[in-house]
């Protein structure tokens, strides 16, 4: 049974190991860190965010995922360090040479696991954004005008702090709060003949006007905010045309928020990479280190040459073991087979 | 009589000195914090020193930041010192600067506790330059041409939306202003002739405000003009409104948010200093020990380390005898020149 991928380590490079092993462990301890802080980051705009993305949207799964994958690096991470601060003290190894192996095979799976999924989700997630931002703004705006609803009496307030704080204006322009009513019908005046006209004027009886509420003015115009009959060319004057209009925001909603989510879900998924190749590294690293320690029976010191390796035999024999193994267990009657790797050959050829 | 005085024994002073030691570099902490405070609180008074007229005190964040800087200086020299305590040829190096150190470090803890108090009480100031500058800008708020002010509406607009707060100290500062450019009216309207002439300075007063002071928590879309015409907005009572607009001044929301920035440095401090003041305290404490045992030549014996050698009033008594007899030794210094310079020349 040869041993797979077998590393030939004397004692100068197993402590070069050690020590290069230590450090990668406590870059993927910072890695891990990273990820946690810019996960819980990415949650805290998704609590705010959370009116305008549409309920059926799958994104919270990213960083609520990239969380637990961030811990479990951590976890890692800082097993890896106390491991191989323990491999060059003699008196520090005894403990650690029974909880290594199955230290390994968790951070393997589990961790390795994770990370795969928080990935897959990186990559996959973002595509759906659009729609969900499509659905869940077109909700807010819908809703602006109801303050006194139950269950919507913050839309006002919410689309206005977003129209402020990224600078923005409407889902995908300013013309988009002329196609909905945004003034509440409470505090529109029924003896007014210009209402009456308005709410006439269409099939659905919405009180349109070409007016934007006033988040949507740009603090960087020159002149004092123009809100209203912005299709009139004549009720505002332009009194320098070669000046650019810096009224109202540009941008509508949806493309800030987009572009804004989107780059958070890229920065994260370039850590979690980071994340999964250090965590590799480190896991490798232990291995080697603990089955080349194994070789000198968990003594530090010793000047033997050993051999590290990836696994004591190749695949087929690890599955065969495990097998035989498995199956000697469910025998009613057992033999005296001793457990091993060369006895099953004969096992076979007996059964 | 010394005072508070305690007993030492060689293990007590090994360990009076590494806790010293650790205790000083998380000082050299507690100063970098210092330290990034005072810079915090320089760039923000930077950021707002349009509305302050540019005149406004970086007294607290500059004493700050040196206060922060010496911290830094003259732990990480107590921690060596500390360090050092433990050995005693290393020691005797350090021990005639001792004295000259340690009285430095009680002056450090004052001046510290100094700026600590100064954090508190710095506030009057404060409330000045910022109710000029808040009353200038409102001024230039129009001047939107004019080069050097042309940023003014920018900043005044993006000030009244962060902190949630309209005109000086009310929304009402604006009816008394222009603050619309002569640029954007139309001088052949009557309406406009109208307030023009109404008025001595020839200014466009409306009873408008911009659309900053506007509130989102508000029912109803924002009103902007015509704030005490009931009339003119369907179910409007400018007196029981108020939702509409932001209430508050910006004066006051400024000096609210000043004010709990220096109060939570101030506490910072304060805290810092009665650290501070530990590490002076128990360093008398290893140097006075330390200065007796190194007489007999024996580091492992006990020895007693105090604050002062005598109690207070007679510490003070010798200090004010060592200050006159300098001055007289000077005295004596010159006459004796003078009487040998004497008999030579006579």
């Amino acid at each position: 049974m040869a041993p797979v991928l077998p590393l030939v380590l004397p004692l100068q490079p197993r402590i070069r190991l050690a020590q290069g092993l230590w450090l990668l462990s406590w870059l993927l301890v910072l890695a891990g860190g990273l990820i946690l802080l810019c996960s819980g980051h990415l949650l805290v705009q998704l609590r705010h965010l959370g009116t305008f993305l549409a309920p059926s949207c799958q994104f919270p799964a990213l960083p609520q995922a990239a969380l637990v994958a961030g811990a479990v690096a951590l976890g890692t991470g800082l097993v890896g360090v106390g491991a191989s601060r323990a491999s060059l003290n003699a008196a520090l190894y005894p403990p650690w040479r029974g909880v290594l192996g199955p230290m390994l095979v968790a951070g393997t799976a589990g961790g390795g696991g994770l990370l795969v999924i928080a990935l897959g989700l990186a990559l996959a997630l973002p595509g759906s954004l659009d729609e969900a931002l499509e659905e869940g703004l077109g909700t807010a705006l819908a809703h602006y005008k109801d303050t006194e609803v139950p269950g919507h009496c913050q839309a006002k307030r919410l689309v206005d702090e977003l129209q402020l704080r990224y600078h923005c204006c409407g889902r995908h322009g300013y013309k988009d709060w002329f196609g909905v009513q945004w003034v509440s019908s409470r505090y529109l005046d029924p003896s007014d003949q210009d209402v009456v006209d308005r709410i006439q004027s269409n099939v659905e009886g919405l009180y349109l006007t070409d007016g934007v509420p006033f988040s949507c003015c740009n603090p960087h115009s020159p002149r004092p905010c123009l809100q209203n009959r912005l299709s009139d060319s004549y009720a505002h004057p332009l009194f320098d045309p070669r000046q650019p209009n810096q009224n109202l925001w540009a941008q509508g909603c949806h493309e800030v928020l987009l572009e804004h989510l989107q780059d958070l879900a890229g920065t994260l998924g370039s850590m979690l990479a980071v994340t999964f190749l250090l965590q590799a590294l480190v896991l490798l690293g232990l291995r080697y280190l603990q089955t080349a320690l194994e070789g000198l029976g968990g003594v530090i010191d010793g000047e033997g040459e050993t051999q590290g390796y990836l696994f004591a035999g190749g695949l087929k024999d690890m599955l065969k073991t495990a097998w035989l193994q498995g199956g000697v267990a469910c025998r009613p009657a057992p033999e005296e087979a001793p457990p091993g790797e060369a006895p099953p050959k004969e096992d076979l050829s007996e059964a | 009589m010394a005072l508070l005085k305690v007993k030492f024994d060689q293990k007590k002073r090994v360990k009076l000195a590494q806790g010293l030691w650790l205790m000083n570099w998380f000082s050299v902490l507690a100063g970098i914090i210092i330290f990034s405070l005072g810079l915090f609180l320089k760039i923000e008074l930077r950021k707002r020193s349009d509305v302050m007229n540019n005149s406004e005190s970086h007294f607290v964040p500059n004493s700050l930041i040196g206060m922060g800087v010496l911290s830094c200086v003259f732990n990480s020299l107590a921690g060596k010192i500390c360090y050092d305590a433990l050995d005693p040829a290393k020691y005797a190096r350090w021990k005639p600067w001792l004295k000259p150190y340690l009285a430095i470090c009680v002056l450090f803890n004052i001046v510290l506790f100094l700026v600590a108090l100064c954090c508190f009480l710095l506030r009057g100031s404060l409330e000045n330059t910022l109710g000029q500058g808040l009353k200038n800008g409102m001024k230039y708020y129009r001047d939107t041409d004019t080069p050097g002010r042309c940023f003014m509406k920018k900043t005044i607009d993006m000030l009244q939306i962060e902190f949630k707060c309209c005109g000086n100290n009310g929304f009402r500062d604006w009816f008394e202003i222009q603050w619309i450019s002569n640029r954007y009216l139309d001088f052949s309207s009557k309406e406009v002739k109208d307030r023009i002439k109404s008025n001595v300075d020839g200014r466009y007063l409306v009873d408008g405000v911009p659309f900053s002071c506007c509130n989102p928590s508000s029912p109803r879309p924002c009103i902007q003009y015509q704030i005490t015409n009931n009339s003119a907005h369907y179910s409007y009572d400018h007196q029981t409104e108020e939702l509409n607009l932001w209430v508050r001044g910006c004066r006051a929301a400024l000096l609210s948010y000043y004010s709990s920035l220096m109060n939570s440095m101030g506490v910072v401090t304060l805290l810092v200093w009665l650290f501070e003041v530990t590490i002076t305290i128990g360093l008398r404490y290893l140097q006075t020990s330390l200065d007796r045992v190194s007489n007999p030549e024996e580091p492992e014996s006990e020895s007693e380390g105090w604050l002062l050698e005598k109690s207070v009033p007679e510490t003070w008594k010798a200090f004010l005898e060592s200050v006159k007899k300098l001055g007289k030794g000077n005295q004596v210094e010159a006459e004796g020149a003078d009487t040998g310079q004497g008999p030579e020349a006579g």
